[in-house]
């Protein structure tokens, strides 16, 4: 019989368990039915008998909640958490797919050291010992300016602070910075220049409180999934909200827009000072608002001394400082005289109407305005004062933390917020908003840490591109990256180009090979997402914990621990004071210990554990929803409106900040004649490592593509899928053409997804870099484009 | 008659697009090619879904972006394909939260691997959906969330004979199914 039937004995255990369970059910019909179902092999599923826990999605800075089921230490399936207040249950494709993200078969497991052309397998304690002499032969032969540390928004909150800590308490540099200096550093100083604290002011229910959308240069639909379809339900539920989407290329997002405004590259900064001309002409300000709650500055604005950054003009380093005067009201009149319609329709190529209907959403006072950005706001050579801008819009019409209405930054990596922004892993920065140039910061941090005054070093590291830029020079001799894959996400990627062997000693941590491991000295395993415990913290403010759910491959450990036993063989091992198998939760209060009783409030630890994360300021283990806010926030003392009482510099008042219209850096010419913007794609997570890896993930998009424009396409003889190469200034492509794909970019511009590390768009990017924030500007540059 | 035309019309887009080498010829319509079957099998369910609870990924190509078109509140036949059963969500007209199929739903354009993985997913258990006594009905064995719409698998001609429900005419599933949430007991 067995043989005949291979099923039988799982068909007797499943009418053993049936008796067991003391169900009978089933009739002679349904033993039928069950027959097929067995020939069908639908009977080998086990029983649900899973672990399911809840934890936050590994991917973007949405930060849905997913319920993990796990057996045997592996998982096995996510779904939706219901309880979760970000997705209430929905996920995209990216996070459905996302336990398979940590079975791919090259997984690494054991830490391995370059041997000549290869790599041979070395134990922890000989990679350990290693790491801890170079970084201390380096630190001790050309000082702390030649260690580096580049890390990433991927980065657990736990990851971050021992990083932190080694870096800028042991080490005494301050070249730490993550991959979010890519990504949201210019929200980062928008905030930061505006309310002298960083981070929105609203949460996600803003997306059913709002009734006008704006969306900056931002395709939500692909790369804010959840948050896109919350916003979709409000405007099922409420038929009068209306979207507006403002880009440089129509995207999925565009399709479920009321309003698509299609700008020149750049112009953003026109458009938004036109609004405000109209605003100011029409009087649809809130003049008591402002009298009460805003100040008015004025940067440096001069072109020539601002500069791009880019390589070779201002050479190595890009430094550029701004500086604040004072403006008022009526400067603001004279400055807006310049945004005219007519003037700002030529400069962003839009029709003057569409202007003055997107002045009329901001000025109505009867309905709630929401603007969202995320990375065509942020990557852009004035992004800092584009931030600015869009804040500047709700604070002239007072449509700020009020539910609804507010300038709402959205971040792209899990924990940019929670790790990098919060805990401050950036060059200049300490947890809490607090920067190294500052004495008081300092003296903060090293009571905290227990360590002598003066050790904090006050000159601010390197940011991104010029830790790169210093370690193709051969300043920095050491440096250890984790959580990222830096040789596919820098921009002009060819200045970078390594070959091992140049006398600089490069570690990287992580759990699949990349193109970043390729040209590392040494490779460790890093534990991934539930293999171990951890903390992010997402784009509305909220603090996520989740416990370890599953078992790391072979030795793989997390990145945290690697750190402190690094930092311990340094004789740094003061810093990380706790016990070796009990430590996530004293560290986290230690960190948590920065932000208490200044408005930075993060919930206990304890608290985290119990529930679905909580959007700091939490005090007295209430969280707050609108930051700033009177009846929201526990530091407000007023009754009603709001108070910045966080920006201290401006006498507790927001910064209006004037910002003029710069042009772009690289714009096309008759020699390279279309715009090239890059960017993501909703199945792939940022350079693919662990999304490719997902049999439906990648067959999806299995590469790289240029995004053409049909005239274009037609005039140069391109179809779909013909081979086309682009070439910049500093690079060339070979690549598969999109003919009215998902996105549709207009005649005279193209579009490229960065996740393809066979098919290398960053090495034709350029570097050139937002002057207050540093971060690059991905999203404009000149290419040709012919048949190839 | 108009949307027939119009899935034709797709169909000789489809086989204008077969030439291109790159796209396997089976992935274009790995649903039975038999006109009048619509029916899939456990296993077939099963290869769609990364694991159980996981979307499934369009077993066809991506005919543009107007999912709805066929795959409507009844369901649809389309000769010389099958049938598109309708979605169980409950509201996928746009505007909605579930009217961006492609937020979950993607199609393959390619059967290469980037790299092979061995990940073993949650298989559908079709032992659950207890019941109390025998004549009593049984409870909703999954998550209800996303399949609202109880009649798209369990009636009409693309529910599967072991989840076909034998009484459709009784419209308020709810009314005697319910949903287990927690495998914990009630005590005082």
């Amino acid at each position: 019989m067995n043989e005949q039937n291979p099923a039988e004995p799982q068909r007797r255990e499943f009418f053993k368990q049936i008796g067991a369970a003391g169900v009978v059910a089933f009739s002679a019909r349904d033993e039928a039915r069950l027959d097929k179902l067995v020939a069908d092999g639908a009977m080998d599923a086990p029983q649900d008998d899973l672990n399911w826990q809840k934890a936050p999605c590994r991917f973007c800075g949405t930060g849905c909640g997913v319920m993990v089921g796990c057996k045997d230490g592996k998982v096995m399936a996510v779904r939706g958490d219901e309880a979760s207040p970000v997705n209430r249950g929905l996920l995209c494709v990216k996070g459905y797919h996302l336990p398979a993200m940590l079975y791919g078969e090259d997984r690494l497991t054991h830490p391995q050291l370059r041997d000549g052309d290869g790599w041979k397998q070395i134990s922890w304690d000989e990679a350990l010992d290693l790491i801890a002499e170079k970084f201390s032969s380096t630190l001790e032969e050309n000082g702390p300016e030649s260690v580096a540390v580049y890390g990433s928004g991927q980065w657990g909150v736990h990851d971050g602070y021992a990083a932190l800590k080694w870096v800028k308490g042991g080490m005494r540099s301050n070249n730490l910075d993550p991959n979010a200096r890519l990504c949201m550093a210019s929200a980062v100083m928008g905030f930061m220049t505006q309310f002298q604290s960083d981070e929105p002011m609203g949460c996600y229910e803003d997306l059913e409180a709002a009734e006008d959308f704006v969306l900056w240069g931002n395709n939500m639909a692909e790369m804010h999934p959840v948050l896109f379809s919350r916003m979709l339900e409000n405007k099922r539920l409420n038929p009068g909200v209306r979207i507006v989407d403002i880009g440089t290329r129509r995207t999925p997002t565009s399709e479920y827009a009321d309003m698509y405004m299609e700008i020149k590259p750049g112009s953003d900064l026109a458009l938004a000072n036109g609004v405000l001309h109209l605003l100011l002409k029409k009087k649809q300000i809130d003049r008591s608002f402002i009298n009460e709650n805003v100040v008015f500055k004025r940067g440096i604005e001069d072109l020539d001394e601002i500069g791009y950054g880019c390589y070779g003009e201002n050479a190595e380093k890009y430094t550029f400082k701004d500086k604040a005067s004072d403006s008022s009201l009526e400067e603001l009149e004279t400055f807006l005289a310049d945004y005219s319609p007519e003037k700002v329709a030529e400069i962003t190529g839009l029709q003057a109407a569409q202007i003055e209907a997107l002045a009329t959403m901001y000025g109505d006072q009867g309905r709630n305005t929401l603007s969202l950005w995320c990375m065509g706001v942020n990557q852009h050579t004035r992004g800092t004062w584009m931030n600015n801008l869009i804040t500047d819009l709700h604070l002239i019409t007072g449509k700020i933390s009020r539910p609804g209405n507010n300038p709402f930054s959205l971040t792209g990596q899990p924990s940019a917020c929670g790790t990098a922004r919060e805990v401050g892993t950036l060059s200049n920065r300490l947890p809490a908003d607090m920067v190294v140039m500052n004495a008081e910061h300092r003296a903060t941090a090293e009571k905290i840490w227990g360590l002598e005054a003066g050790t904090i070093n006050p000159k601010p590291g390197y940011h991104a591109v010029d830790m790169f830029r210093a370690l193709s020079r051969g300043d920095i001799k050491a440096m250890w990256i984790q959580v990222t894959n830096p040789w596919v996400s820098m921009p002009n990627l060819n200045r970078f180009k390594r070959s091992p062997g140049d006398g600089r000693f490069i570690v990287v941590s992580d759990i699949y090979p990349t193109p970043t491991t390729d040209v590392a000295d040494l490779i460790l395993p890093s534990a991934g997402w539930v293999e171990r415990e951890g903390v992010f913290g997402n784009t509305e403010r909220r603090t996520q914990q989740w416990q370890k759910l599953a078992e790391p491959p072979g030795e793989a450990k997390e990145d945290a621990w690697q750190i402190m036993e690094v930092a311990k063989r340094m004789g740094m091992g003061n810093l990380f004071p706790w016990p070796e198998d009990d430590w996530h939760e004293a560290m986290f209060e230690e960190y948590r210990s920065f932000g208490l009783g200044i408005g930075k409030d993060l919930a206990s630890y304890k608290e985290l554990r119990e529930t679905r994360g909580m959007i700091w300021p939490v005090v007295d283990g209430r969280e707050t929803r609108y930051r700033y806010a009177a009846g929201f926030d526990p530091y407000v003392k007023k009754s009603k409106g709001v108070h910045f009482y966080k920006a201290k510099g401006y006498g507790e008042k927001a910064a209006f900040w004037l910002r003029p219209y710069h042009p772009p850096a690289e714009v096309p010419d008759d020699d390279y004649p279309f715009w090239l913007c890059t960017g993501r794609v909703l199945e792939q997570w940022h350079t693919g490592s662990m999304t490719r890896r997902i049999k439906q993930l990648h067959q999806a998009t299995p590469t790289a593509y240029v995004e053409i424009n049909r005239a274009d396409a037609t005039r140069l003889g391109i179809k779909s899928g013909d081979r086309v190469r682009l070439k910049s200034r500093r690079g060339e492509l070979v690549l598969p053409a999109a003919v009215d794909g998902r996105g549709k970019p207009p005649a005279g511009s193209v579009f490229v997804p960065f996740f393809d590390e066979s098919l290398l768009i960053n090495d034709l990017t350029l570097d050139a870099m937002d002057c207050i924030s540093k971060e690059p500007d991905y999203k404009k540059c000149a290419v040709q484009v012919a048949k190839a | 008659m108009k949307l027939l035309a119009r899935a034709s019309l797709v169909l000789i887009c489809l086989l204008a697009a077969c030439s291109d080498e790159a796209v396997s010829e089976d992935l274009k319509i790995s649903v039975p090619e038999v006109v009048g079957a619509y029916k899939s099998t456990a296993s077939v369910r099963a290869d769609r879904r990364l694991f159980d609870g996981a979307p499934p990924v369009m077993p066809h190509d991506n005919f543009g972006a107007n999912c709805i078109s066929c795959h409507n509140r009844q369901g649809m036949s389309v000769p010389g394909i099958g049938f598109a059963p309708p979605p169980p969500h409950s509201n996928t007209a746009p505007p909605s939260a579930m009217s961006r199929c492609q937020q979950c739903h993607i199609a393959a354009l390619s059967e290469d691997l980037f790299r092979e993985n061995s990940f073993v997913g949650l298989r559908q258990d079709l032992r659950k959906g207890e019941r109390q006594n025998s004549l009593a009905p049984p409870v909703i064995p999954h998550q209800v969330l996303l399949r609202e719409n109880c009649a798209a698998c369990h009636t009409g001609p693309a529910a599967r004979e072991e989840i076909r429900c034998s009484h459709p005419e009784r419209l308020r599933c709810a009314q005697c199914h319910l949903q287990q949430r927690s495998a914990s007991e009630f005590m005082r």
